[in-house]
């Protein structure tokens, strides 16, 4: 039980942090250096890295965890429109592609879940990253119906998002190391 | 699985992640020497330059390659020069 209330503390506090960096400070970069961008999508949309990284952790545990992290981003960000069949359907999207694409690899034979007795294999879980941000793309601008220039939007934001993620968490731990 | 192991697991897909895009601070002779090195600091304060050649890690390592990989393993801190008047004596160190 203490486990289940410290995986959704820590992802829904990771979506939280990594969706208000995005929003906050990364959108409003993107908005000064490319003002002519016309679309309203992030370019680096930090919290796909944190769905795929949770998910490939958690299992399917990770649609549990990252289910508050996500309802209060959409809350944060559309209000009481949080409740709308298409909001709701963008939640059950963001949450559950992720986990849903590792168990179908695992299925196939391609078990990439984390053992101990294994190496894991960085490249790919960016391509699950890859195909999921695919996916994750089409779903969610079918339930908003968005022009189709978004998917392409969509697609680099998340792509980008998740190899930075990676690449800050990387030396977030060499630098703790070196500081141990 | 527990937080530690989780935490365990981020770090192994994260070394994962620097061999593959070549992040690694240390070339495969730098720690192959460093590793060395360690070992047989275990035993002694001070590893000497042909315990270190001897080692079954390096052995298959050539002379001038060995000793550029161990001025630069000096030069990253990795490795200082022991103070003795004797040199080829080397103090390992932690990485920083």
């Amino acid at each position: 039980m203490n486990r289940w209330v410290s995986d959704t503390f820590y992802a829904s506090l990771a979506y939280v942090v990594a969706s208000l960096l995005t929003f906050e400070v990364l959108m409003p970069l993107q908005n000064m250096f490319f003002p002519q961008y016309p679309s309203h999508a992030s370019l680096l949309f930090l919290p796909h890295g944190v769905r795929v990284l949770a998910a490939w952790l958690l299992g399917w545990r990770a649609i549990f965890a990252l289910l508050p992290g996500v309802f209060l981003v959409f809350a944060l960000i559309g209000g009481w429109d949080v409740f709308q069949t298409s909001r709701l359907l963008a939640i059950a999207i963001a949450v559950t592609t992720v986990p849903a694409v590792f168990y179908i690899c695992k299925w196939v034979g391609w078990d990439l879940f984390p053992k101990p007795d294994r190496r894991p294999c960085w490249a790919c879980v960016m391509g699950v990253g890859v195909v999921t941000s695919v996916l994750v793309a089409i779903l969610t601008n079918m339930a908003f119906d968005s022009a189709p220039e978004e998917y392409i939007a969509y697609l680099i934001g998340d792509i980008s998002g998740l190899f930075f993620l990676m690449l800050g968490l990387y030396y977030a731990f060499r630098l703790t190391e070196r500081r141990a | 699985m527990t937080e530690i192991s989780k935490l365990a697991e981020l770090r192994k897909l994260m070394q994962s992640m620097e061999r593959t895009l070549g992040l690694e601070e240390l070339s495969p002779v730098e720690r192959d020497i460093y590793y060395a090195a360690e070992e047989l600091s275990k035993d002694q304060q001070e590893v000497r330059t042909f315990g270190l050649i001897e080692h079954t890690l390096v052995e298959s390592v050539s002379r001038p390659t060995f000793f550029r990989a161990l001025k630069s393993l000096v030069q990253k801190g990795y490795l200082s020069q022991s103070g003795n008047a004797n040199r080829g004596r080397y103090i390992v160190h932690a990485p920083r």
